[in-house]
C-alpha cells in the first residue's frame, strides 16, 4: 500500500490532493444535516449509472422489442428484476433528493456570492434529471408511459411559433412512435449522461474549491463560536453511513413495492383512463389542467407554459435577484417565496392524485 | 369541350333538385302532391315515399298502382281510363303486385346480380300465406314487415326487418293477445325471447349474429319448425353440440319419446344461459325431470358434472394463484395464456357434455387440467421466487446493517479522541 | 480494551463488512451478466417449427405472445398464419381440412385462409401474420408495426 502511494506520488504529486482533502472541513451547526442531501443525490446518480449500464446489456429499443426486452429482463434474466427495480426506484428517489437538496440550499442562501455558478450548475443538473426521468419513463414502452409521453410532448407543442418544431424534434415525427423511442433512448443513455457527468463534475469542483457555505447568521458569528469537523474521515464516514441506509431502503422498496410493467403500448388503442405523468411532473400537469381554456385573449395552456417558463427563470436567477443575501442578510421575501413554492407544489401534486 | 364538362358537373352538382324534375315528369305525383298537402301529417304519403328504395331506384306510383303517369292534367286518362290502373292495392293483392317484379329474375337482375326471386313462392308456403289464401287478411303481408310507401332495403338499419328490428316487428302482431285470439297460438314468444340468451345477445349486446325470429322460423316461408328438426336449426350455429348429441345414446330415446332434441332440455324461445347444474343431480338438474331416481342416470350425470366441476375448481384455483402472484408484484402475464387455455377447454368440455359419454368428456377436459396445472406451477414458482427475493433481501439487509453499525462505531472511535 | 486494539478490531470488522457488502453486490450482478438459458425471446417473429413438421393440408395452433395463432399448410403447400382468436366471442379457431377453411366451433363461424370472415357470426376478419422461411424453419411475425 505504501509502496503504491510512493509510486503514485513520484508521478502525480498526489500528496497535494491528500493534503487538500485532509484540511477539508465541514461546519458543524444545526444545519449540518442538510449537507448530506447533495451526497445522497450523488450516490443515487452513481447507482443510476451503474444499473443503467447493466440494463443496456439486455434492453432493446424499438416499438416491437422494448416492452418485450424489459419483460425479458424482469422474468428471464437472473436478478434482472432487481436491477430494473433499483433503477426505477433510485430514479424516483434521485429526483426527490435533488429537490430536497435544492430547497435546503435555497433556504440557507448558499447561492449568494461567491457561489452563484454552483447554483446555476445545480439548476442545470435538476433540469437534466427531469429529462432523464421523462425520457426513461417511455423506455419500457407500456401503455401508461406511451400516453404520458404523448401528453407531455403535446404540451411542448402548444408553444406558439416554435412549438410545432419542438414537438417534431422530440417525437422524431408527428406522433409518438418507434422513432421517438430510439430518440428518447439516445437522449437517456448517451446525451444526458455525458452532459450530466460534465456539469456534475464542475458542480463538485466548485464545491471543493469554495468549501461548504453556511447561512448568513452562522457566517457572522465570531470565529471562536464556529465549530468544524474534518471531512476525512468524520464527515465522509457519515456520508457513507447514510448511503448504506439509502441503499438498504432501495433494496426494500425493490422487493416489496416493485414497479409494474403494465401492458404493452398500442398506438392504435384509445388512451386509457387515468394516464398521469411521473409524480414530479404532477404539479405542473395539474396546474395546466386547472387553468381555464382561455384566459382573456390567450390560450390557457400557453399561459401555463409561459408562467412556468417565467417561474423557472426567476428561480434560476435568484442569485441575481436576491440582493440582500449578498449583504449577508436574509430576505423575508425570498424565504416566503420558497415556502410558498413548496406548499404550491405539494398541494397541486396531492390534488393531481386525488382527482 | 371544357365548357361542356363543366356544364355536366354543374348539373350533377344540382342532384338534390333531381326529385323535383322527375316529379314534374310524373303525372301522379304532380297531382297527388297537392292532395297530400291537405292531409294530416300522419297520413301524408310523399314524405315517406321520397325515402323509399323503389323511389330511389326510379320507380314511381304507377309501377304498383298502375295508371298512366304521362297523362298530365287529365285525371281520367291518368287513372280510370288506363287499362293498367289498379287504384288501391288491397292486402290480399299485395303478394301478387309485389311479385310482379320481385318474382321475375330477368327484371330483378338489373338491380342486383344476386337475384332472389322466391319470396312470393315461399310466402305461399308459409302460415301467413296459407291463411291469406283462405281469405284471412289479418295475417302478415309484404308491407306489414317491409313498410308501406317508405320501404327500405333490408340492409338499411332503419328497415323494420333489419337485424335488430325483426323481433320487434314480429311481436307487433304475435304479442298482441287480442289480435291473435282467433288463431289460438301463444303470444308470449317475444316476452320469452327477450329473456333468452339469444334475445339478450341480439337486443342488449347488439350482436347482430345472434338469431332473431327469422333465423329459426324462416323469413318469407315462416313456419314453426318441426319439433323433431329443431336441432338441425340450432345446429346451424351450435354444430358440435348437435353432432355430439345426435351420435349419443340419448338421441334415439329422445326421438322415440318425441322430446325434441335441443329444446328438450334447453326449451325454445326462452332458452336460458345454461348452467353446469343442468347435469348435476341437484334440484336444478334437467336430467331428473325425467329420470327421477334412476341409478344409471345418476351415475352418468354426476360423472359428467364432476368433470366439469373439477375443471372449474382447478380453473379458479389457477386464477387465484396467478392473481395472487400478480398482486404481489410478480410478472406472470405469460400465465394468462395458460388460463385462457383452461377457459377454452372449459367451453369445449361443456360442449362435449352433449356426447353423454364420460370417457370422451374426460379426454376433452384433460387438456384443461394440464393447462391449469401449468398455470398453478407457474404461479407457485413465482411465489417461490418472491420468497427467495425476500430471503436475499434479508441477507443483504443483515450485511448492510452490520456495516452501518461498524461505521457508526468507527465514527464514535474518532470522535472519542478529541 | 485499549484504544489501539479497539481500533484494530474495528478496522477488521469494517474490512470484513465491506467485503461482505461487495459480495452482496457482486453476486447478483455477476449472475445478471450470465445470459439466461431460455433463448432470447424474439418478439418480432416466432419460430413455429420446421416446414417438415407440417403435413400438407394441416394446421398447428401456436402461442404467439399471449394469444394463440394458427399456422396452416394448405393443399398447395402454401403457408398461412392468422390469429386464432375468433372475432365473435374469442373462441380459439381450428382448421377444417375437408373444406380448407378456418372454423370456429363455438357458433360455426367460418373464415377463409386469408382470414376473411365468410360465414356465421364473426363480424371481422382474423389478422394475418407475415411468414418468413429461414433454414427450413417457419417464422411468423406481425405485419407493419411502427
Ligand atoms: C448513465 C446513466 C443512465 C443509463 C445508462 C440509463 C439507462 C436506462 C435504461 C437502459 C432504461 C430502460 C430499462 C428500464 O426501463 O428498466 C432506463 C430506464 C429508466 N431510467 Fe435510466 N439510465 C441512466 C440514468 C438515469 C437517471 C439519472 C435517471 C433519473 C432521473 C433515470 C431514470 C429512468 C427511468 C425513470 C426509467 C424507466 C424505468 C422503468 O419504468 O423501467 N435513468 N434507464
Ligand atoms: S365465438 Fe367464434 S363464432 Fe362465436
Amino acid at each position: 500500500m505504501n509502496n503504491l502511494m510512493a509510486w503514485l506520488e513520484e508521478r502525480f504529486n498526489i500528496s497535494a490532493a491528500t493534503k487538500f482533502a485532509a484540511k477539508k472541513k465541514v461546519p458543524v451547526f444545526y444545519g449540518t444535516v442538510w449537507y448530506y442531501l447533495g451526497g445522497v443525490s450523488l450516490f443515487l446518480f452513481i447507482i443510476q449509472v451503474f444499473t443503467g449500464i447493466l440494463l443496456i446489456l439486455y434492453y432493446r429499443p424499438g416499438a416491437t422489442t422494448a416492452f418485450e426486452s424489459v419483460k425479458f429482463i424482469i422474468t428471464k434474466v437472473q436478478f434482472g428484476w432487481l436491477i430494473r427495480e433499483i433503477h426505477s426506484w433510485s430514479a424516483n428517489l434521485f429526483i426527490f433528493f435533488l429537490f430536497a437538496h435544492m430547497f435546503s440550499v435555497f433556504f440557507s442562501k448558499a447561492y449568494r456570492k461567491p457561489r452563484e455558478l454552483t447554483w446555476y450548475s445545480g439548476m442545470f443538473l435538476l433540469f437534466m434529471a427531469l429529462g432523464f426521468g421523462f425520457s426513461g419513463y417511455l423506455l419500457p414502452w407500456n401503455e401508461l408511459s406511451y400516453f404520458a409521453t404523448k401528453v407531455g410532448t403535446d404540451i411542448a407543442g402548444a408553444v406558439p411559433g416554435i412549438g410545432e418544431f419542438v414537438l417534431r424534434l422530440l417525437r422524431a415525427g408527428d406522433d409518438v412512435s418507434g422513432a421517438t423511442l430510439s430518440r428518447f433512448y439516445g437522449i437517456h443513455v448517451a446525451i444526458l449522461p455525458a452532459i450530466f457527468t460534465l456539469i456534475l463534475g464542475l458542480h463538485l469542483v466548485m464545491i471543493q474549491v469554495q468549501g461548504m457555505s453556511v447561512p448568513p447568521e452562522q457566517e457572522n458569528l465570531p470565529a471562536e463560536k464556529k465549530k468544524y469537523m474534518p471531512f476525512f474521515p468524520n464527515f465522509a464516514m457519515r456520508d457513507f453511513l447514510i448511503w448504506l441506509i439509502v441503499l438498504n431502503v432501495i433494496a426494500l422498496l425493490a422487493v416489496f413495492f416493485p414497479w409494474d410493467l403494465g401492458i404493452k403500448a398500442d398506438p392504435l388503442s384509445p388512451a386509457p383512463a387515468g394516464i398521469r405523468p411521473e409524480w414530479y411532473f404532477m404539479f405542473m400537469f395539474q396546474t395546466l389542467k386547472l387553468i381555464p381554456a382561455h384566459v382573456l385573449f390567450i390560450e390557457g395552456e400557453l399561459l401555463g407554459i409561459l408562467a412556468f417558463a417565467f417561474g423557472g427563470i426567476v428561480w434560476f436567477l435568484v442569485p441575481l435577484l436576491d440582493r440582500k443575501a449578498h449583504q449577508g442578510k436574509r430576505s423575508k421575501f425570498w424565504t416566503f417565496f420558497g415556502i410558498a413554492l413548496i406548499v404550491y407544489m405539494i398541494v397541486l401534486t396531492i390534488w393531481g392524485y386525488l382527482v | 369541350m371544357k365548357r361542356l364538362t363543366f356544364l355536366l358537373f354543374f348539373l350533377i352538382g344540382l342532384n338534390p333538385v333531381f326529385p323535383l324534375q322527375s316529379d314534374s315528369r310524373d303525372a301522379c305525383i304532380s297531382c297527388h302532391i297537392t292532395v297530400d298537402e291537405d292531409l294530416d301529417d300522419g297520413d301524408k304519403i310523399m314524405p315517406h315515399f321520397y325515402d323509399d328504395v323503389h323511389y330511389e331506384k326510379g320507380l314511381s306510383c304507377a309501377d304498383c298502382h298502375g295508371g298512366d303517369p304521362t297523362a298530365f292534367d287529365d285525371e281520367d286518362a291518368a287513372m280510370t281510363d288506363s287499362d293498367s290502373f289498379l287504384g288501391e292495392v288491397t292486402r290480399d293483392m299485395e303478394p301478387e303486385v309485389c311479385g310482379k317484379c320481385h318474382s321475375d329474375p330477368s327484371y330483378m337482375r338489373q338491380y342486383t346480380a344476386h337475384v332472389k326471386t322466391d319470396q312470393v313462392e315461399q310466402y305461399w308456403t308459409s302460415m301467413h300465406g296459407m291463411r291469406l289464401k283462405e281469405g284471412n287478411d289479418k295475417v302478415a303481408v309484404c308491407t306489414d314487415c317491409h313498410g308501406l310507401h317508405g320501404i327500405r332495403a333490408v340492409s338499411d338499419t332503419r328497415s323494420q326487418v333489419s337485424d335488430f328490428n325483426v323481433p320487434g316487428t314480429c311481436s307487433r302482431c304475435h304479442s298482441d293477445a287480442e289480435y291473435m285470439a282467433e288463431f289460438k297460438i301463444p303470444t308470449d314468444q317475444f316476452a320469452k325471447y327477450k329473456t333468452s340468451v339469444h334475445g339478450k345477445a341480439l337486443l342488449e349486446r347488439r350482436d347482430s349474429a345472434a338469431p332473431a325470429c327469422n333465423d329459426c322460423h324462416g323469413n318469407h316461408g315462416a313456419q314453426p319448425p318441426n319439433i323433431a328438426h329443431i336441432s338441425d336449426i340450432c345446429g346451424t350455429c351450435h354444430v358440435n353440440n348437435m353432432n355430439l348429441f345426435q351420435n349419443s345414446h340419448i338421441a334415439e330415446i329422445f326421438s322415440k319419446r318425441q322430446l325434441g332434441q335441443c329444446a328438450g332440455c334447453h326449451n325454445y324461445h326462452d332458452i336460458a344461459k345454461p348452467t353446469d347444474e343442468f347435469i348435476s343431480w341437484s334440484d336444478k338438474s334437467i336430467c331428473r325431470r325425467c329420470h327421477k331416481d334412476n341409478e344409471n342416470a345418476k351415475e352418468l350425470a354426476t360423472g359428467l358434472y364432476n368433470i366439469i366441476n373439477n375443471l372449474k375448481m382447478q380453473n379458479s384455483v389457477a386464477i387465484d394463484k396467478v392473481e395472487n402472484a400478480e398482486q404481489r408484484g410478480m410478472e406472470v402475464s405469460d400465465l394468462q395464456y395458460e388460463l385462457e387455455d383452461v377457459h377454452q377447454t372449459l367451453i369445449q368440455t361443456r360442449t362435449a357434455i352433449h356426447s353423454f359419454n364420460t370417457e370422451y368428456v374426460q379426454k376433452v377436459a384433460d387438456k384443461g387440467f394440464k393447462a391449469a396445472e401449468a398455470a398453478i406451477t407457474g404461479a407457485d414458482n413465482a411465489i417461490t421466487e418472491l420468497l427467495f427475493r425476500r430471503k436475499g433481501l434479508f441477507v443483504a439487509s443483515l450485511i448492510i446493517s452490520f456495516l452501518v453499525i461498524v461505521v457508526y462505531l468507527q465514527i464514535r472511535s474518532y470522535e472519542d479522541k478529541d | 480494551m485499549n484504544k489501539q486494539t479497539r481500533k484494530k478490531f474495528l478496522d477488521t470488522l469494517l474490512g470484513g463488512g465491506l467485503i461482505a457488502w461487495l459480495g452482496a453486490i457482486i453476486y447478483p450482478v455477476s449472475r445478471y451478466l450470465v445470459p439466461p438459458r431460455t433463448p432470447d425471446i424474439n418478439p418480432d417473429s416466432l419460430d413455429v417449427g420446421k416446414v417438415s413438421d407440417f403435413q400438407t393440408n394441416s394446421a398447428k395452433i401456436v402461442r404467439f405472445g399471449r394469444k394463440p395463432a394458427i399456422v396452416v399448410r394448405d393443399k398447395n403447400d402454401t403457408f398461412h398464419a392468422l390469429t386464432a382468436v375468433c372475432t365473435h366471442l374469442d373462441c380459439t379457431v381450428q382448421y377444417k381440412s375437408d373444406t380448407e377453411q378456418i372454423w370456429c366451433a363455438c357458433h360455426n363461424g367460418i373464415y377463409d385462409l386469408q382470414g376473411n370472415n365468410i360465414s356465421g357470426p364473426p363480424p371481422r376478419p382474423l389478422t394475418q401474420f407475415k411468414i418468413n422461411f429461414k433454414n427450413g424453419k417457419i417464422f411468423i411475425s406481425r405485419e407493419n408495426m411502427a
